[in-house]
C-alpha cells in the first residue's frame, strides 16, 4: 500500500507576519547537563575562597626574630622573596578572574545547551590552571628551599629560624594547591559537558 | 493548491534483512576540524620535540669549576636542585605521554566527528599541562634564584661562578615554556573544535 502525505494550503489571509521573540527559544530539558553547571558554580566558589586564601595567608606570612645577629637579617616576610611576590599577584589574578566569571557560570546553568559561554569558560579556565599552577609550583619550589636549604650552591634553609614564617608560607602554597586542583576539576566537567549529541 | 507526497510502497521481495555493517558509517566530509586535528598532531609532535630537548638540555647542564675553595661546593649539576631533578623526572613523563597520545591524534584525524577521541586528548591534555607548567615554574623559580640570588635568606647567586650551567639550565626552562604554550594551543584548538559544528 502506498502511503499519500497531504499537506494543506494555508490560507494567504491567515499568514501574517509575526515578530518571533528570539529569547524564547523552545526551552529542552537540562538534564546532566544542568547538574554539571550548578556542580561547576559551586566548584568554582571554592577555587575562589582557596585562590584568595592562598594570596592573602602569603601576603600576610611575616616574622620577626627576636633577636640580633650580624650576619643573617632577623625578618622574614613575602616580599624578601620574588617568587612569593609572584605568588600573591598570580594568585589575586586568579581569585578575580574566578569572581569575574561567576555570571558565566550562572549563565551556563541557565542554558544548559549553549555551547558558547562553556567555550569561552573553558579556554579562560585552562589559562588561569596554567597560571596557577606556575605560581604554586614556584611558590613550593621556595618552600622547599626554606626547609631544606641547597648544599652545593651553599643556601641556607632558614625555616630552622623563622620557623612561623615557614608555616605560613606552606600554608598559602598547599591552598594554591588546591585551587589548581579544583580548576582542572572545571575544564575536565566543562569538557564532558561541551559534548555534542 | 495542497501538496500530494506520494511515498511508494517497497516490494516485500525486495526487502531483505541486510547486515548493517556497523562499521562503515557513511563518511561526512571532515572540513575544518579535519584540519584542526592535523595541525593538532603538528603541534604534539612539536611538543614532544621540545620536551625531549627540555630534558636532555637539563640533564647534561653540569659544571666543574677549575679551582679548588675550601668551604664552596665547585661543581653544580642538575642533580644538585631538587627542583631541577623534578623538571627532569616530571618532563620525562610528560614525553611518554606524548608519545602515547599521537595514536589517539590520528584517530582523531580520521573520524573527525567522532567526540570520543578529542575528548580523551582534552583531558589528558589539560592534567599534562598542569604537570609540564608545574616543572617549568619550579625550575625557572631555581635558575631565577641563581641568577640573582636572594638578598635576606643570604642565598648567593651561583651563576657569578657558574656561567655555563646557569646557561644550560635557563634554556632548559626556556623550551619547557614553549611547550606549555604548545599544551595550550593544543588544548584550544581540540575544545574549539569539539564545541562548535
Amino acid at each position: 500500500m502506498s502511503t499519500t502525505i497531504e499537506v494543506g494550503e494555508s490560507s494567504s489571509r491567515k499568514v501574517s507576519k509575526e515578530k518571533t521573540p528570539l529569547i524564547g527559544a523552545p526551552k529542552r530539558a537540562g538534564g546532566w547537563k544542568k547538574g554539571v553547571a550548578i556542580i561547576d558554580f559551586i566548584l568554582r566558589l571554592g577555587a575562589i575562597a582557596s585562590a584568595f586564601g592562598a594570596a592573602a595567608t602569603m601576603a600576610m606570612a611575616d616574622e620577626v626574630l627576636p633577636f640580633f645577629t650580624q650576619f643573617l637579617k632577623f625578618e622574614a616576610s613575602y616580599d624578601n622573596f620574588t617568587a612569593f611576590q609572584f605568588f600573591v599577584i598570580s594568585m589575586a589574578f586568579v581569585g578575580g578572574y574566578l569572581v569575574l566569571s561567576l555570571p558565566f557560570s550562572i549563565v551556563t546553568i541557565i542554558r544548559p545547551h549553549a555551547v558558547g559561554p562553556r567555550l569561552f569558560l573553558i579556554i579562560l579556565d585552562m589559562v588561569f590552571l596554567t597560571v596557577a599552577t606556575a605560581s604554586a609550583a614556584a611558590g613550593a619550589a621556595v618552600v622547599y628551599l626554606a626547609h631544606n636549604g641547597n648544599q652545593d650552591s651553599n643556601w641556607l634553609a632558614i625555616c630552622n629560624q623563622f620557623t612561623d614564617f615557614c608555616q605560613q608560607t606552606s600554608g598559602a602554597v598547599i591552598s594554591a594547591f588546591v585551587s589548581v586542583v579544583l580548576l582542572l576539576f572545571l575544564v575536565i566537567m566543562t569538557a564532558v559537558a561541551l559534548r555534542s549529541h | 493548491m495542497s501538496t500530494t507526497i506520494d511515498v511508494p510502497e517497497s516490494s516485500s521481495h525486495n526487502v531483505s534483512k541486510g547486515k548493517a555493517a556497523t562499521i562503515v558509517a557513511p563518511k561526512r566530509p571532515g572540513g575544518w576540524k579535519k584540519g584542526v586535528a592535523i595541525m593538532d598532531l603538528i603541534v604534539r609532535l612539536g611538543t614532544l620535540g621540545s620536551t625531549i630537548g627540555a630534558i636532555s638540555i637539563m640533564a647534561t647542564a653540569d659544571q666543574t669549576l677549575p679551582f679548588f675553595n675550601q668551604f664552596v661546593q665547585f661543581e653544580a649539576s642538575y642533580d644538585s636542585f631538587s627542583a631541577l631533578q623534578f623538571f627532569v623526572v616530571t618532563l620525562a613523563l610528560v614525553c611518554g605521554y606524548l608519545v602515547l597520545s599521537l595514536p589517539i591524534s590520528i584517530v582523531a584525524i580520521v573520524r573527525p566527528h567522532a567526540p570520543g577521541p578529542r575528548i580523551f586528548l582534552i583531558i589528558l591534555d589539560t592534567i599534562f599541562l598542569t604537570l609540564a607548567s608545574s616543572a617549568a615554574a619550579a625550575a625557572a623559580a631555581i635558575v631565577y634564584l641563581a641568577h640573582n640570588g636572594e638578598q635576606d635568606p643570604n642565598w648567593i647567586a651561583i651563576c657569578n661562578q657558574y656561567g655555563t650551567f646557569c646557561m644550560e639550565t635557563s634554556e632548559g626552562v626556556v623550551i619547557a615554556f614553549l611547550a606549555v604554550v604548545s599544551f595550550i594551543i593544543m588544548i584550544i584548538t581540540n575544545t574549539l573544535a569539539l564545541g562548535k559544528h
